[in-house]
C-alpha cells in the first residue's frame, strides 16, 4: 500500500539536506574537502536505519533466498515441470518431497517454476509502474499548467477502467501468456505512483534549491533528473516495493478467476487456483506450499517496504514518549 | 462548492467519452461476436451473414462505435450475444448485477472504513502497545493473503458454526451461497436473522483487505499528525488527550484515507469479483467472467460504462470529503 | 522496539498460519465410497415396461433446490440464441412431450398425453400422433394438435420469403430466407404435416428418416393459443408455408423473440410443473401445475439456481442451502462430495454422452500416411489419461472404444483398444517399417520431413493436461507433439479444418443418425476431410433403415471401418457427476436432459 502521508510531508527532503550538511547542492554531491566531518550520503544513512529494522532485514534475507532457490534449484533438481511420470496425487515421499498433483507432476518442480513466473511478472509490473508513474508524476508536478491537467486526466481515464476487466478482456484475447498478464498489470498500476510523485514534486518544486538551480540557468530535464528525482528516491523505492507486492497478489487474484496466466504457462496464482479446493481437504501438500510461498513473498516485500519507509523518514527515530 | 461539482461533472463527460472509445476499441478487437453462432452445428452461411448485417459488423470500427454510443446514451444498451443468453436486455442485466454487487460493496466498505479508522486511531494512540502490535500483524497478514482463501476459510467455519447451532437446537444461520431467494420474510427479528446470515460471510471476506489497508493508513497518518507542531502545542496547552486527538489530530489524519478510498475502488471491485465467485452471488463479478469467457461485447461495454460512472462519482465524493476535512485545500 | 515488533509480527504470522491449518481440519468419515451404485435408478418409476410411461403417484414433498452452473434464459429453447442445455433442465418438467426420455435414453410413449404414436406407413413414411382428449395447459387452453402444428411450422424451416410468383427469394449467398429461425431443422425439414382433426397430427415424410421419434421432444411443443392471441391469427392450422408473408412474419417474430426470459401470461405449462417466477440470472421457480392431467409431482416446488463454481455448490449442499447439485466434473469437488457421505450427501458419477476425441486432419500429408496414424494411435496411453484425469471423478471410467456407442449400450463393441496398445516400441516399429528414420534429435523423419505436428484445442485445463500426457508418451516413440492452446479454436478454426490434430468433444444424442454428418464424405461436420465409400454406404443405411436390427448392424459396420482407418481416436467419455441430499430417494443424471427428467417422481422428506 502506498503511504501517502509520508510523501505529502516535505520533511524528508529537508532532513536529507541536514544530514548531508549542505544546502543548495543535490544530495550525494560533496564539495571537495570543504567540510571536515565525514558526512554520510543519503543512502548510507538510509541503509543504517534500515539495518535496524529487524523484520525488514529478515525479509530481505528470506526474499533473496527465495529468488536464488527459484532460479538456481531447478538446474539441480531431479524433475522438471513437464515431468508427468508420477502417479496421480502421490503423497510426499522421498522421491517426491511434496508429492504430486493430479497429473503426476512433481509439486516442488511446479512451485519452483510458478515462483519464477510470479516473481518475473511482479518485478516487470513493479518496474513498469515505477518508470511510467514517476516520469509522468514528476513531469506533471514540476511543469504544472496544461501538462499537469493533461496527465491528471489521463490518470482519471486509466482509473475509470478497472484492472480486472481490462486484464480479463485482453488476456482472453491474447491467450494469457505471462507477458500479456505482466503488460496489462503494469499498464494499470502506475496511477497511484504518478499521483504520489506528483504531490511530492509539487512541494519540492517550491524549494529554494530548485529556484536557485533555475536561476543558474538549468533547463527542465536537468532540474527534474538532477535535483528533484534524487529527492524522490525514498518515495520511489517504497512505492516500487509496494507495487511489486500488489502485483504478486493481483496476479494471483486474476489467475484465481481464470483470467490470468493460462496453462501451459504457470504461476503461483495458477497453481493455487488449480488446487484451491484442497483447502480443508486431505491433500495439504497441494495447497499449502504454494499458498505459503505467495504469502511469504508478499509478507517479505511488505516488510521490506515498511522498513524502507521507516528508514527514509528521520522523524521515526523518535523514542516512545 | 456547487460550481466546483458542476465543473467536475462537466470535465468527466469528455473523460467518460474517451474512456468509452478506448473501451470499445479494446472490446471490439478482442473477439468475434459471431463466434458462438458459427460454432453451432447446422448454422448456415445465410444465417451468419444475416447476423453480421444485423449487428453492423460489416462497417468499420469507428462507425460501429458511433452507432453504439448514440444508442447507448438513449438507453438502448443492446442485447446479450453470449451463447444461450436468449438476447436478454443488457441494461436490465447490468443494472441487476450492479445492485447485487453494490449491496455487498457498500456494506463491506462502510464496515472497513469505520473499523479501519477506529483501529488505526487506537493503534496510533497506543503506539507499540500489544494492541498496536497485534493490529499491525493482523493487517500485514491480511495484506498478504489472497482474498479467496479468506472466503473459503470463512465458508468452512461458517458451516461448522451452522452445524454447532443445529446441535444446540437452533436453526442454521449462515448461508454460503447466494443471496436469499425470494427476499426476506417473517417478523423484523426473523428478517434481521436472515439478512445477517446471508450477508455476514461475504461482507467479512470483502472487507478484510480494505480494512487492513485503512487501519495501516490511518495509523501512520495519525502518528504523523500527532507529531506536528500544532498538536504538540495543543498538548502543551494542557488540553485533554482525547480532545487533542479528536478535535485536532483526527480530522487531518483522515485526509490520506479519503485519498485511499478513491484509489482503492479498483481493488475493491476486484475483490468483489472474487467474493461473488466464491459465495455464488450473481453480481458484476460473475457477469464479467461470463461475458469475457463467452465474448459478449454489449454486456462488456455496459459493464465498463457502469463502473466508469461509479468511479467518477466516487472520486468526486472523495474530493468533496477531502475539501471538507481540510480547509486549506480549496477546491477549484 | 522495532525489532521486538518485527519479531512479534513474524512469529504471529507463522502462528496464524498454523492455526488456520489446524482449524481447517481433514476429511470427515471414510474417504472414497466408490462412485455411483448408491442406488440412483436410471429407470423411471412410471415405466410400464411395455415402452410406455405413466406418471406415478408419489407422496407430496417440500421444496427442492436444484443447482446447476448456468442460468435459465428462455422458455423457447429452440432458437439459436437460447438453445441451452440449462434451459432444458428447467423446461423438462414444464413442457410435455409425446415421448418421455428416461434415464437410459429410451423413448417411452407418454400415456398421460398421447393415446398412441405410430408409424402407420413405411413407404411413404407416415407417422400419426393420436393425442388424448381434454388435455389443457395451466391457463386452461386446450393442449391439442394446434401445438404440434405450430412446432412443425417453426421447426421445419419451410416458411420462406417468397416473391410475387411464389418463388423463394434467395439472399446473396443463394440461400433461402426462412421466417422462423430454429436452431436446428433436422428431421422435421423432411416432413409435411397437418391436423386431420383436433386430436390427430399426421406427418408425411418426403424422404425416410429413421429417428422420427425425436422430432417433437425436448420442449418443442409451445402454446399455439398464445401465438393466436398475441398475433391476432384466428387458427394456427390455417397458416401454411405459402400463407401471406405478413401473417408469417408476425407469427415468426413472436416465436423467434418473445418467448425469452419469463412472462407469466404467455408462458403456461403443460407438464406436471409450471414456471412460477424468475429472477434473471439467479433462479427460476417451478410449482405444481394444477391442470396437469396425470398424477401430480412430488416436490411442491422446484427452484433452479445457477452457481458457476463447483466448490461453492458443494459447500452449499453441505450447508443444506441446496438439495441437488450438478457441478462441472472436477476430481477435487468429487472427492469433497464423497467425503460428505456421513453427512447425508449422496454422490454419483458416471460416463456421460459427451466424449473427448482426437481428429486427424486428412489434408495434412503426414496423416495421409497410414503408418503415421497407426504409430500415433499406438503411442498414446489412454489408460494413463483416464487414470489421471477422469478416475478422480468416476473410478469406473475406462478408455472409450467406440465412436458411436457407449459402454452402457448392449451393442457396444470396443474396436479401438487393439489398435491403441500404449506401446511406444510398437509405434517405432510401425514407423520404421514404413521408412521413417530416427533423427539426431530423437524425432523421426522421412524425405526430410520431421514427424512433428500440433494438437489444437481450447483452453480447458483438462485438455491442456491431456496434451501434456500425450506429449510425454509420444516423445518416447519419436514424435514431436506440439501443444496449440487456442481459446477460440472451436469458433471457426475447427470448422475450417485449420489444425493437424484436433482435440475436442462431441455431445452424443439419442438420435443415432446424427453422427452421419461427421463421418460421411462431404458431411456438414466432416471437417477433417475423411472419406471412405464403405462408411458412406453404412451411414446411408442408418438414415433410412426402419428395422432396428439392420440399423444397429450398419452402425457397427460404420464404426468398425472408421476404426480401421484411424480417422478419429476416441479417448474417454466426459463424466457427469451430481450429488444430492439423502432426503430425496433417487436422482439420476441423464445426458440429454439433465437430472430433472423425472423430477415429478422425486419423493422428498
Amino acid at each position: 500500500m502506498a503511504d501517502v502521508t509520508k510523501s505529502s510531508a516535505p520533511a524528508g527532503a529537508a532532513a536529507n539536506l541536514v544530514a548531508s550538511g549542505y544546502s543548495g547542492l543535490a544530495p550525494g554531491e560533496f564539495g571537495t574537502g570543504a567540510m571536515t566531518t565525514g558526512a554520510r550520503t543519503q543512502w548510507q544513512t538510509v541503509l543504517r536505519r534500515f539495518r535496524r529494522h529487524r523484520a525488514a532485514m529478515i525479509s530481505v534475507g528470506l526474499f533473496v533466498l527465495l529468488v536464488l532457490v527459484a532460479i538456481v534449484l531447478p538446474w539441480f533438481y531431479s524433475y522438471d515441470h513437464t515431468y508427468t511420470g508420477g502417479d496421480s496425487f502421490e503423497e510426499p515421499t522421498a522421491a517426491h518431497i511434496l508429492g504430486t498433483d493430479q497429473l503426476g507432476r512433481d509439486m516442488v518442480a511446479l512451485i519452483l517454476r510458478g515462483t519464477q513466473y510470479s516473481l518475473l511478472i511482479s518485478i516487470v509490473v513493479g518496474v513498469m509502474a515505477t518508470v511510467i508513474g514517476v516520469s509522468l508524476g514528476a513531469l506533471s508536478g514540476y511543469l504544472g499548467g496544461v501538462i499537469d491537467t493533461l496527465v491528471n486526466r489521463v490518470v482519471d481515464l486509466f482509473l475509470i477502467l478497472p484492472l480486472v476487466a481490462v486484464a480479463g478482456i485482453l488476456v482472453h484475447a491474447f491467450a494469457g501468456s505471462w507477458y500479456v498478464v505482466a503488460l496489462v498489470l503494469g499498464l494499470f498500476s502506475w496511477m497511484t505512483v504518478a499521483r504520489i510523485n506528483r504531490g511530492e514534486t509539487l512541494s519540492l518544486a517550491q524549494r529554494e534549491f530548485v529556484e536557485a538551480a533555475r536561476a543558474l540557468g538549468a533547463g527542465t530535464p536537468r532540474i527534474v533528473f538532477r535535483h528533484i528525482l534524487p529527492n524522490l528516491t525514498g518515495i520511489i523505492t517504497v512505492n516500487a516495493t509496494l507495487a511489486v507486492a500488489t502485483a504478486v497478489l493481483a496476479e494471483a487474484a486474476l489467475s484465481f478467476i481464470g483470467l490470468g496466466v493460462q496453462p501451459p504457462d504457470t504461476s503461483l496464482g495458477l497453481i493455487i487456483q488449480q488446487n484451491y479446493a484442497q483447502f480443508g481437504g486431505a491433500r495439504w501438500w497441494l495447497f499449502w506450499p504454494p499458498f505459503l510461498t505467495i504469502v511469504a513473498i508478499s509478507l517479505c516485500i511488505n516488510f521490506i517496504g515498511d522498513g524502507l519507509r521507516d528508514a527514509f523518514d528521520p522523524r521515526q527515530t523518535r523514542v516512545r514518549a | 462548492m456547487v460550481p466546483y461539482i458542476i465543473r467536475r461533472l462537466l470535465i468527466s463527460i469528455p473523460i467518460l467519452g474517451i474512456g468509452s472509445l478506448l473501451a470499445y476499441l479494446m472490446v471490439a478487437l478482442s473477439g468475434d461476436p459471431l463466434a458462438n453462432l458459427r460454432a453451432q452445428p447446422g448454422v448456415t452461411e445465410s444465417v451468419i451473414s444475416n447476423a453480421e448485417r444485423q449487428l453492423g459488423l460489416d462497417r468499420p470500427v469507428l462507425v460501429r462505435y458511433w452507432n453504439w454510443l448514440t444508442d447507448f446514451v438513449q438507453g438502448d444498451w443492446g442485447v446479450r450475444l453470449g451463447q444461450g443468453q436468449a438476447r436478454a436486455d443488457v441494461f436490465d442485466t447490468v443494472m441487476r448485477a450492479f445492485l447485487v454487487t453494490f449491496q455487498l460493496v457498500l456494506a463491506a466498505e462502510v464496515l472497513a472504513i469505520v473499523l479501519g479508522v477506529a483501529v488505526g486511531v487506537l493503534a496510533a494512540v497506543r503506539q507499540y502497545s500489544l494492541f498496536d502490535n497485534s493490529a499491525t500483524t493482523a493487517a500485514f497478514i491480511m495484506f498478504s493473503m489472497p482474498l479467496f482463501c479468506v472466503g473459503i476459510a470463512l465458508k468452512t467455519y461458517g458451516i461448522e458454526l451452522n452445524n454447532l447451532l443445529v446441535n444446540l437446537g437452533f436453526e442454521r444461520w449462515l448461508t454460503t451461497a447466494g443471496p436469499r431467494r425470494g427476499g426476506y420474510d417473517g417478523s423484523v427479528g426473523e428478517q434481521i436473522f436472515q439478512y445477517t446470515g446471508t450477508f455476514l460471510l461475504p461482507t467479512l471476506t470483502l472487507m478484510a483487505i480494505s480494512f487492513a489497508a485503512y487501519s495501516r493508513f490511518q495509523r501512520s497518518s495519525m502518528l504523523e499528525t500527532m507529531n506536528t507542531d500544532y498538536v504538540r502545542t495543543a498538548r502543551a496547552k494542557g488540553l485533554r488527550p482525547s480532545r487533542v486527538i479528536f478535535r485536532h489530530a483526527f480530522r487531518n489524519a483522515l485526509i490520506p484515507v479519503t485519498t485511499l478510498m478513491s484509489l482503492n475502488f479498483s481493488a475493491v471491485l476486484g475483490g468483489a469479483i472474487i467474493t461473488e465467485i466464491v459465495f455464488g452471488w450473481n453480481g458484476l463479478g460473475t457477469l464479467l467472467v461470463e461475458s469475457v469467457r463467452q465474448y459478449d461485447p454489449n454486456t462488456l461495454m455496459g459493464w465498463l460504462m457502469v463502473t466508469a460512472v461509479v468511479v467518477v462519482l466516487f472520486n468526486l465524493l472523495a474530493d468533496i470529503l477531502y475539501s471538507y476535512l481540510d480547509p486549506r485545500i480549496r477546491l477549484g | 522496539m522495532k525489532q521486538v515488533r518485527g519479531m512479534l509480527a513474524l512469529a504471529a504470522a507463522l502462528g496464524a498460519a498454523l492455526v488456520l491449518s489446524a482449524c481447517a481440519g481433514g476429511p470427515d468419515g471414510a474417504s472414497g465410497n466408490g462412485a455411483g451404485g448408491n442406488g440412483a435408478s436410471s429407470t423411471a418409476k412410471g415405466n410400464n415396461g411395455d415402452g410406455t410411461y405413466t406418471a406415478p403417484g408419489v407422496p407430496p414433498g417440500p421444496e427442492v433446490v436444484y443447482t446447476h452452473s448456468t442460468a435459465y434464459t428462455a422458455y423457447n429453447n429452440k432458437t439459436p440464441d437460447a438453445n441451452s442445455f440449462y434451459n432444458t433442465e428447467a423446461l423438462s418438467p414444464v413442457l410435455a412431450d409425446p415421448f418421455f426420455l428416461d434415464g437410459n435414453l429410451e423413448y417411452l410413449l407418454d400415456t398421460d398425453m398421447m393415446e398412441s404414436v405410430e408409424l402407420t406407413s413405411e413407404d411413404p413414411q407416415i407417422v400419426t400422433y393420436q393425442i388424448k382428449p381434454n388435455l389443457t395447459w395451466s391457463d386452461g387452453a386446450a393442449w391439442d394438435c394446434d401445438d404440434f402444428y405450430l412446432a412443425w411450422l417453426a421447426l421445419s424451416g419451410k416458411p420462406v420469403q417468397r416473391d410475387a410468383a411464389g418463388q423463394p427469394i434467395l439472399d446473396a449467398e443463394g440461400n433461402e430466407q426462412t421466417f422462423f429461425t430454429p436452431a436446428s431443422t433436422v428431421g422435421v425439414e423432411q416432413t409435411n404435416a397437418e391436423c386431420t382433426d383436433d386430436l390427430t397430427f399426421v406427418e408425411t415424410y418426403e424422404t425416410p428418416f429413421a429417428d422420427w421419434k425425436g422430432n417433437y421432444v425436448q420442449n418443442s411443443l409451445l402454446p399455439a393459443h398464445i401465438i393466436e392471441q398475441q398475433t391476432g391469427i384466428a387458427d394456427i392450422t390455417t397458416i401454411t408455408p405459402t400463407s401471406p408473408a405478413a401473417d408469417l412474419q408476425r407469427i415468426a417474430d413472436f416465436w423467434n423473440t418473445r418467448w425469452n426470459g419469463f412472462t407469466k401470461e404467455i408462458m403456461p405449462g403443460s407438464g406436471p410443473y409450471m414456471i412460477d417466477s424468475w429472477e434473471q440470472n439467479a433462479s427460476v421457480t417451478l410449482v405444481r401445475n394444477p391442470n396437469w392431467a396425470g398424477n401430480p409431482g412430488g416436490p411442491e416446488r422446484i427452484v433452479l439456481r445457477n452457481i458457476a463454481d463447483g466448490s461453492a455448490q458443494a459447500q452449499g449442499l453441505q450447508n443444506q442451502d441446496f438439495t441437488v447439485i450438478i457441478p462441472q466434473a472436477d476430481p477435487v469437488v468429487a472427492e469433497r462430495l464423497r467425503n460428505l457421505s456421513a453427512q447425508g450427501v449422496i454422490f454419483e458419477a458416471k460416463g456421460g454422452l459427451t466424449f473427448e476425441h482426437l481428429d486427424l486432419n486428412f489434408d495434412n500429408p503426414l496423416f495421409q500416411d497410414k503408418a503415421v496414424r497407426q504409430a500415433f494411435a499406438q503411442c498414446i496411453d489412454r489408460n494413463e489419461v483416464v487414470e489421471k484425469l477422469v478416475r478422480g471423478v468416476d473410478p469406473q471410467a475406462r478408455p472409450l472404444g467406440s465412436l458411436l456407442f457407449t459402454p452402457d449400450e448392449a451393442d457396444y463393441e470396443d474396436v479401438y483398444s487393439d489398435k491403441m496398445p500404449a506401446d511406444p516400441t510398437k509405434a517405432k516399429q510401425t514407423l520404421e517399417a514404413a521408412g521413417w528414420q530416427l533423427g539426431q534429435d530423437g524425432v523421426y523423419a522421412k524425405d526430410s520431413r520431421r514427424l512433428s505436428f500440433r494438437i489444437s484445442h481450447t483452453d480447458v485445463p483438462r485438455r491442456v493436461q491431456t496434451v501434456q500426457l500425450i506429449q510425454s508418451a509420444c516423445r518416447a516413440a519419436g514424435m514431436d507433439v506440439v501443444d496449440d492452446t487456442d481459446p477460440n479454436f472451436l469458433d471457426d478454426r475447427v470448422s475450417q479444418g485449420d489444425y493437424d490434430v484436433a482435440l475436442y468433444a462431441w455431445v452424443g444424442t439419442p438420435l443415432k443418425s446424427s453422427p452421419a454428418s461427421i463421418y460421411q464424405t462431404g458431411g456438414g461436420q466432416n471437417w477433417q476431410g475423411y472419406t471412405n465409400p464403405g462408411v458412406d454406404e453404412a451411414w446411408d443405411k442408418v438414415k433410412l433403415e426402419f428395422d432396428e436390427a439392420a440399423r444397429t448392424d450398419a452402425l457397427k459396420t460404420a464404426d468398425r471401418l472408421t476404426a480401421e482407418d484411424l480417422a478419429s481416436l476416441p479417448l474417454f467419455q466426459l463424466p457427469d457427476m451430481w450429488a444430492y441430499s439423502d432426503t430425496i430417494d433417487s436422482v439420476y443424471y441423464q445426458g440429454s436432459d439433465g437430472a430433472t427428467w423425472n423430477a415429478n417422481e422425486w419423493e422428498v422428506q
